[in-house]
């Protein structure tokens, strides 16, 4: 525990006091020192590698890229201090440090340590292990030339280079026939292992998850400063003739954003949105060097045109930048979008293309769920709407969904304002691309918003459709109880007093004006009984017990109209026969009423999973639903049940009712 | 007369076994429900059961089916089914096999149609409440126009179960006359002719019900 402590902040103490040393030292060795440039660039370098590497083997001890960066800060500053190093004891001044001919060693042969680190880092990143276990013989080969070729390098009787020609090596120097081989040998097999280094990471960025294609990218992002330097280096060199300002600055820069690059893949590559950062850089380089053409172009013709150096044709120019900005800004967009980005590109257009088709009507919002997981790829994305009323998500059909999919899914909230609209419920590794669903999510905003008030419109609609069904069904069923009531309790009663009555009249001597008097109280009784029994029936006829058919006949039996019955005798729901026995007796009063008829016609038939009862009578017809005032109310209690009446009267043709009721068939 | 009662109200049963008890009738059980109907009626062998249409414990169809084991297991046995109003075409289709009664419970308050309706039922023959019959001669059951509306009178009462002396009481006529309004219904019917009242009920009974079927 505690080495892991110790050795990353040793290391970086050993590279920052190198560091410091070598400054110091290429201040004395005065004229025979390096370029201050050269020194600034290695010293940034090994720092940035140092320093990166200490927050990463602190943090992820467990990753090996934190150590391997401590190891190249430190091999840097070996060969960082070395020149200085020899500059100084060797050159400036004989004698001073003891080992000036082992920094003049290091500094003129020990180069291939310094692609050692760089090579092993290139192997294992981003995750520290080797792609894959064939890997290690890579790795392996890596060890071996390189260690083979550091040993021959050093021990080849090479010349030193003419500062330090007169430098002996302190080890002994093998000769070319010696040394020749294997140098070739290890030569090729480090070569070879530099470019399995690269290719490793090639394979990785293929089959790599969405998480690690993000952490190489700013690799590359930061890998991409390094040609950007040398062609800087190139540009100034041939326009200065010699490395100034500019080339220090761009080398030192690509040198120390690699390894803060490598150290963001690997720690917070969450953090920041490389993808945006890529793409806003190469939108602002597009846009800037577009502008700059604009400019030039319009200023330069004019100035030939009329003078050079007319402020006429500065504004002229920068008038044109101006009303070319922001046209300019989205076609550099798109342009970059749709090279870099193509997912993202492609998922705003279909959005966009969704959303047109919304506003012409072609599309409805409730499948914006269905074009968010097209326009993501992601085909197992769906779209749960919220609705705070009821707090509850529910699908595009409005089906409740009491609980969201949670295997292996990942959520991500829809909110707009303080509102939260819906929940996409998506693949765990599309949240590895934020800006992607992001920016769908974005573009789907209003398209969300509209199709849950829609889908809450309808379900309300439907709960209260069911509601009023439920009250008009509970109606019934209220009548069926006080039909029983009647029957059961007052009429039973009544029926007992009666026969009380009656027994006590049988012990009167007959003809008594006592038996007459109870005569008389029991036809009282009777006619109450009757009373009573017709008030049942049209609070609910009991006939309805056996079914539709035998009511409406027994309600045909009493018509005052002769009435032909024909209806079938299948049963359907107590609420829908209740419902449709009413309509029946409703219109039969009304042609028994108004109609002027002779006869009427009854029928009740299933048709197509609807219910359908149908009066039609022979009369002068010219009826009004809204004149039959009971007519109006069946219409209501027809359409609560989700049936619809229809009343046909043509003047002079007679009157048909129609009640069409839907029953599962 | 030995009767059995099955009726669940207790002030009914006993007013409907006192009624019977008045009139000089036995009765051997008054029980509550459908299961002791069965017990008294297998232990009895009554002349007659009265019964309740709605008993316990669903008060909805519970007499029509213990009249319909009657029927099966004491043949002998004459049901008589009470009701509040007119119900259960069940009911209706009992009457075919005779020994057989439908009333309204308030029928039993005109005490001496009530019993003779019950004895003619205890006998082997049929009594079918008058406003039974009026549902079924109601509407417009084919054919019945032919007939002139004493003739329908008389139908109606044919139906009810009455002979044609009883039919002669109820509408104060002499039975010569009332044999000849028969004569001339089962005519114009082109139904069998037949003294036996109870034969003749059924004839009726299933003209009317074809007809209104129909």
């Amino acid at each position: 525990m505690r080495v892991r402590w110790i050795a990353p902040w040793l290391a970086v103490g050993l590279t920052v006091a190198g560091v410091a040393f070598g400054v110091v030292l290429n201040d004395l060795a005065g004229s025979h020192g390096e370029d201050s440039w050269t020194a600034v660039a290695w010293a940034a370098a090994a720092l940035a590698s140092s320093g990166v590497g200490l927050v990463l083997a602190t943090r992820r001890a467990g990753n090996p890229i934190g150590w391997l960066l401590l190891a190249n800060g430190l091999v840097l500053t070996v060969h960082y201090v070395a020149t200085p190093y020899a500059d100084y004891a060797v050159l400036a001044e004989p004698d001073a440090l003891p080992g000036g001919e082992w920094a003049v060693l290091i500094h003129e042969r020990a180069w291939p340590t310094l692609f050692i680190c760089v090579a092993a880092i290139a192997l294992v990143f981003p995750d520290g292990r080797l792609p894959s276990p064939r890997w290690r013989r890579v790795a392996i080969l890596a060890t071996v030339s390189f260690a083979g070729l550091t040993v021959v390098s050093l021990l080849a009787a090479e010349r030193y280079s003419e500062k330090f020609d007169h430098v002996s090596s302190p080890l002994p120097e093998l000769s070319e026939a010696v040394v020749g081989l294997p140098f070739v040998l290890f030569g090729l097999g480090a070569l070879a292992s530099l470019v399995a280094a690269a290719l490793a990471l090639r394979v990785r960025m293929k089959r790599a998850s969405l998480v690690e294609r993000l952490q190489l990218r700013w690799l590359g992002y930061a890998a991409m400063l390094v040609p950007a330097a040398v062609v800087t280096s190139v540009v100034e060199g041939a326009v200065t003739g010699g490395d100034g300002a500019a080339t220090v600055i761009a080398t030192t820069l690509a040198l120390t954003l690699i390894p803060i690059a490598i150290g963001v893949a690997v720690m917070r590559y969450r953090l920041y949105d490389i993808d945006r950062l890529i793409n806003r850089t190469l939108v602002y380089v597009l846009l800037t060097a577009g502008l700059a053409a604009v400019f030039a172009a319009v200023s330069l013709s004019l100035g030939v045109a009329i003078g050079s150096g007319s402020t006429l044709a500065t504004a002229a120019g920068t008038l044109a930048v101006a009303l070319v900005f922001g046209p300019l800004r989205s076609r550099a967009q798109v342009l970059v979008d749709r090279r870099f980005d193509r997912a993202r590109y492609e998922g705003l257009r279909r959005i966009g293309r969704f959303l047109e088709d919304l506003r012409s009507g072609r599309a409805a919002p409730e499948a914006i769920g269905q074009v968010m997981a097209e326009a993501t790829g992601d085909p197992s994305l769906e779209l749960f709407f919220w609705l705070p009323a009821e707090q509850l998500h529910v699908d595009a059909s409005g089906r409740a969904v009491n609980q969201l999919p949670d295997t292996d899914r990942a959520r991500t909230p829809v909110n707009r304002g303080q509102l939260h609209l819906a929940t996409v419920v998506h693949d765990p590794r599309l949240a590895e691309r934020p800006d992607l669903l992001d920016s769908v999510i974005e573009g789907a905003g209003l398209a969300i918003e509209i199709g849950r008030l829609r889908v809450e419109v309808r379900r309300r609609l439907a709960e209260v459709e069911e509601s009023r069904a439920r009250i008009v069904t509970a109606g019934y069923e209220e009548r069926r109880r006080l039909e029983r009531d009647i029957h059961d309790g007052a009429q039973q009663r009544l029926v007992s007093i009666g026969l009380a009555l009656r027994h006590v009249q049988a012990r009167l001597p007959e003809g008594s004006p006592e038996a007459a008097e109870l005569d008389t109280t029991v036809t009282v009784v009777s006619e109450a009984i009757e009373e009573l029994r017709e008030l049942a029936r049209g609070v609910r006829p009991a006939g309805l017990d056996d079914g539709l058919a035998p009511a409406l006949r027994q309600l045909a039996s009493r018509a005052s109209l002769p009435t032909r019955v024909d209806a079938t005798d299948d049963r359907f729901d107590d609420g829908l026969e209740t419902a449709a026995y009413f309509v029946a007796s409703e219109a039969l009063a009304n042609a028994a009423k108004h109609a002027r008829a002779t006869r009427v016609d009854l029928t009740a038939a299933r048709r197509d999973g609807w219910l359908v009862v149908s009066v039609s009578d022979d009369g002068v017809g010219g009826a009004r639903p809204s004149e039959g005032s009971g007519l109006a109310g069946m219409t209501d209690r027809v359409a609560a049940l989700g049936g619809r009446l229809d009343v046909e009267s043509p003047p002079g043709a007679g009157t048909t009712v129609t009640a069409e009721l839907p029953c599962a068939s | 007369m030995r009767v059995v009662i099955a009726e669940d109200q207790v002030l009914l049963r006993e007013g409907l076994a006192r009624l019977f008890e008045d009139a000089g009738h036995d009765v051997v059980a008054a029980v509550a429900d459908a299961d002791r109907l069965r017990g008294a009626v297998s232990e009895h062998e009554p002349d007659l059961a009265v019964i309740d249409i709605r008993m316990p414990p669903t008060f909805t169809d519970e007499g029509i089916r213990a009249a319909r084991w009657i029927r099966d297991a004491h043949a002998d046995v004459g049901v008589l089914l009470l009701s509040q109003h007119v119900e259960s075409a069940g009911a209706v289709e009992l009457i075919a096999q005779g020994r057989f009664g439908y009333l309204l419970k308030d029928r039993v308050l005109d005490v001496a149609e009530f019993l003779d309706a019950a004895e003619r039922v205890a006998k082997g023959g049929s009594a079918l409440d008058p406003k039974v019959v009026a549902s079924l001669v109601g509407g417009e059951a084919d054919g019945l126009g032919v007939l002139t509306d004493r003739e329908r009178e008389v139908l109606a009462l044919m139906a009810e179960g009455l002979t044609n002396n009883g039919i002669a009481r109820r509408l104060v006529l002499t039975e010569r006359t009332v044999e000849g309004h028969v004569r001339n219904v089962l005519m114009k019917l082109d139904l069998p002719e037949s003294d036996d009242a109870h034969r003749r009920v059924l004839a009726v009974i299933a003209y009317l019900r074809a007809a209104e079927a129909h």
